[in-house]
């Protein structure tokens, strides 16, 4: 049972770091250059939130961290604060993860929506006060509608998919991290 | 031994925290440094790109093509309708290009009977869009040429139809062109036959606005908009795209370029002019003696060594 357990876990690690990779080669193909004045979701974040709130042991804060490091990079934002923000908020998912157990997916959401609006403010205010230069504030809107939108498909995708649901496993709530 | 457990539950939520606080500081260190010294990390990120986009060119170019087909049979439905537009423009076009080539010859004849000195000839590198910036937020594409084919970082890249922007970041078989939509693009420009100058300011929308303008009596909607040269950053007069009354009334370039599908670009080699700097030395007769002088002087040095 332990064997067979932490393998899944190793498992589900790399099928994590496979999905984002997806996620963010997706975004990169060259489909529309022209601008256009609404972002879409953002998928690693709504992925990352989802497994975490979920199985905790999937998503290590090492592997968050590179991911959206990895993210930050390759999208061209200031490298580092997104990432920053979005481990924070993944840890706090993890951390309440034992509370959200039987509470009702639409407290969950609601979690999800205000931590959004958090790290999306925070991020404007710290980009602001670093004189660096931001993004019209439609577009930051636009992608955090966005993301709280399509947070429950990805749950949905998840749970059906790869199997990532609410189920009282203690030792994937306490090696969390390595 | 239930109480042990729950020990080692603690323990191990702290642990978690702790490394979780750590890596959080070290991304806002690297957000911190990236604002201090960017030049550095913005190489480091040329470097990610450059590692991170060729390896996955075999999953980005079929789906980008794939994407294409799909958006080619949606518009077969209007395959008539589009043929017989196609018909009409081809014919505009050849009366057009008839038109081009007798200016042409007349240019070529003018500029012979009055001397005039051509610009050298430009060549160009060719690359093939592989990836887009990834979100809306910033305007940039990814050619899939680099260092190694002699791309240098500040060239001007267009499509064919007009400028699109410029070379920024150079890794060694990708390079990131910054579109002159970025919010970030300040591109110096001329307009039209008032050779009114302007900058042409990119912010995130399809058609960048044109500020510090002389007087904006000059200019009318339509005039040609074309690079200025100044600043040296780029060859002067190349086809921007055309004046456009926006909304609020603000003068902005309709870019000639198809930014909706950009593909293929051409990269321009370009070698700033030589700068004249100073106001050029006069030579007065009290300086020529002293020309003459160092002339004299430095035919005697040479003497010296020879001898």
């Amino acid at each position: 049972m332990d064997r067979t357990g932490s393998a899944r876990l190793w498992i589900m690690r790399a099928l994590y770091v496979a999905l984002c990779l997806a996620a963010v080669l997706f975004a990169l193909v060259p489909l529309d250059t022209a601008p256009r004045g609404w972002a879409g979701p953002d998928l690693l974040l709504a992925l990352t939130f989802a497994w975490a709130v979920r199985c905790p042991g999937f998503v290590p804060a090492p592997l968050v961290a590179a991911v959206f490091l990895l993210a930050d990079l390759v999208f061209q934002r200031p490298p580092g604060l997104w990432a920053a923000l979005a481990l924070l908020a993944s840890e706090r998912f993890r951390t309440r993860a034992a509370a959200l157990l039987p509470a009702s997916f639409l407290l969950e959401w609601l979690e999800v929506a205000i931590a959004l609006a958090v790290m999306t403010i925070l991020y404007r205010f710290t980009l602001g006060i670093m004189a660096v230069d931001q993004p019209p504030p439609s577009l930051s809107m636009s992608q955090m509608a966005a993301t709280v939108a399509v947070y429950p498909l990805i749950v949905g995708l998840s749970a059906l998919a790869f199997g990532v649901r609410k189920t009282v496993q203690p030792d994937m709530l306490a090696p969390g991290a390595r | 031994m239930a109480r042990e457990h729950s020990d080692y539950r603690v323990f191990a939520k702290r642990v978690r925290l702790l490394l979780a606080a750590i890596l959080a500081l070290c991304l806002l260190g690297t957000f911190a440094l990236w604002r201090v010294d960017g030049e550095r990390v913005e190489r480091l990120r040329t470097q990610v790109v450059d590692w991170f986009v060729p390896g996955f060119d075999w999953a980005l170019v079929p789906v980008a093509k794939f994407a294409e087909f799909a958006r080619g049979f949606e518009s077969y439905q209007s395959l008539l309708e589009e043929n017989r537009e196609l018909r009409r423009e081809l014919r505009e076009m050849r009366m057009l290009k008839a038109e081009a080539a007798a200016h042409e010859r007349q240019n070529n004849m003018l500029r012979k009977r009055n001397n005039v000195h051509p610009e050298e000839s430009r060549t160009f590198v060719t690359g093939q869009v592989t990836a887009d910036s990834g979100s809306p937020f910033r305007q940039a594409v990814i050619v899939n040429v680099g260092a190694r084919d002699g791309v240098v970082d500040g060239w001007a890249v267009t499509d064919g139809f007009g400028l699109v922007g410029r070379i920024s970041g150079v890794g060694g078989e990708t390079s990131r062109v910054i579109l002159l939509t970025d919010p970030s693009s300040r591109l110096p420009v001329i307009i039209g036959s008032s050779r009114e100058r302007a900058i042409a300011e990119g912010n995130n929308s399809s058609a960048p606005v044109l500020t510090f303008l002389d007087s904006g009596d000059a200019v009318r909607p339509g005039d040609q908009v074309a690079t200025s040269g100044d600043g040296g950053v780029f060859p002067a007069n190349l086809p921007v795209g055309s004046v456009e009354r926006g909304r609020a009334g603000r003068l902005q370039v309709r870019l000639s370029a198809d930014y909706g599908r950009l593909e293929f670009l051409q990269i321009l080699r370009y070698r700033p002019r030589e700068r004249i700097s100073g106001a050029g030395e006069l030579v007065t007769p009290f300086d020529a003696e002293a020309l003459e002088g160092a002339g004299g002087r430095s035919a005697a040095g040479e003497d010296d060594g020879n001898g």
